[in-house]
């Protein structure tokens, strides 16, 4: 590609998509973070078979043979899905000599709860970057 | 109780960090489009789509006002999900499975 070429797209992607208005700043969010972990905990809980384990889960803590053979999902499968699991923190990984025992984290799920509850209409969280949360 | 694939299509709806933040601006009050754009500093088009998905899911509502779309959360929906997270903790089992000791 020619350089001038090269450079009037870089040009273009300089500039903000519209000109923004003085009270609202732009995007890099203060708890990039915390939300990339939040989004992680709802990607875990957004599969069928990840409930149904879960839900097997919620009784007692269980290895991936059991699981396999109350829920009828693939062993490979079910381990796929309990790393997903784990990997979000909702799910503790505990060893008893050769065997994996899997439980429900109970915090993560109240952390959940919480942050569904406090994104409720009429309840702002006052984190968002909008010139109504820098005022209070 | 709901079933399980509409419980992961409420929790799809949520699995990203744009949309996590579009619900917790809505949370403040009912917005535009344009609103959400001018603060999130992504393209019109994107802001539509992930609204589409949040809308899909039930997350949110929205309400026509001659030319603009306003979007609202959906407080019920959101009070399910909490009760599903709370159904599910350990020894608060939900008693559904094909299990004996159901």
């Amino acid at each position: 590609m020619r350089r001038r070429t090269l450079l009037r797209i870089a040009r273009k992607l300089g500039k903000p998509w519209r000109p923004i208005p003085p009270g609202l700043p732009r995007f890099p969010h203060p708890l990039a973070l915390q939300l990339a972990h939040v989004a992680q905990w709802f990607h875990a809980l957004s599969d069928t078979r990840r409930l149904h384990i879960l839900e097997f889960l919620s009784q007692r803590e269980r290895s991936v043979t059991e699981l396999h053979d109350v829920t009828g999902i693939p062993i490979s499968s079910v381990s796929f899905h309990l790393r997903v699991l784990r990997d979000s923190g909702l799910v503790d990984e505990s060893r008893d000599g050769r065997r994996k025992y899997f439980s429900i984290r109970g915090e993560t799920l109240d952390d959940m709860a919480t942050l569904t509850h406090k994104v409720g209409p009429g309840k702002h969280v006052g984190t968002c970057l909008l010139s109504c949360c820098q005022r209070t | 109780m709901s079933n399980a694939s509409q419980v992961a299509h409420w929790f799809h709806a949520l699995a990203d960090e744009t949309r996590i933040q579009i619900v917790e601006m809505l949370s403040h009050k009912e917005r535009c489009v344009c609103e959400l754009e001018q603060v999130l500093h992504i393209a019109q088009s994107r802001v539509s789509f992930h609204l589409k998905v949040l809308k899909d899911a039930g997350v949110i509502t929205d309400r026509r006002d001659g030319r603009w779309m306003w979007y609202n959360i959906n407080g019920a929906v959101l009070d399910q999900i909490a009760t599903y997270t709370r159904s599910v903790k350990p020894g608060k089992h939900a008693g559904s499975c094909a299990l004996a000791c159901c």
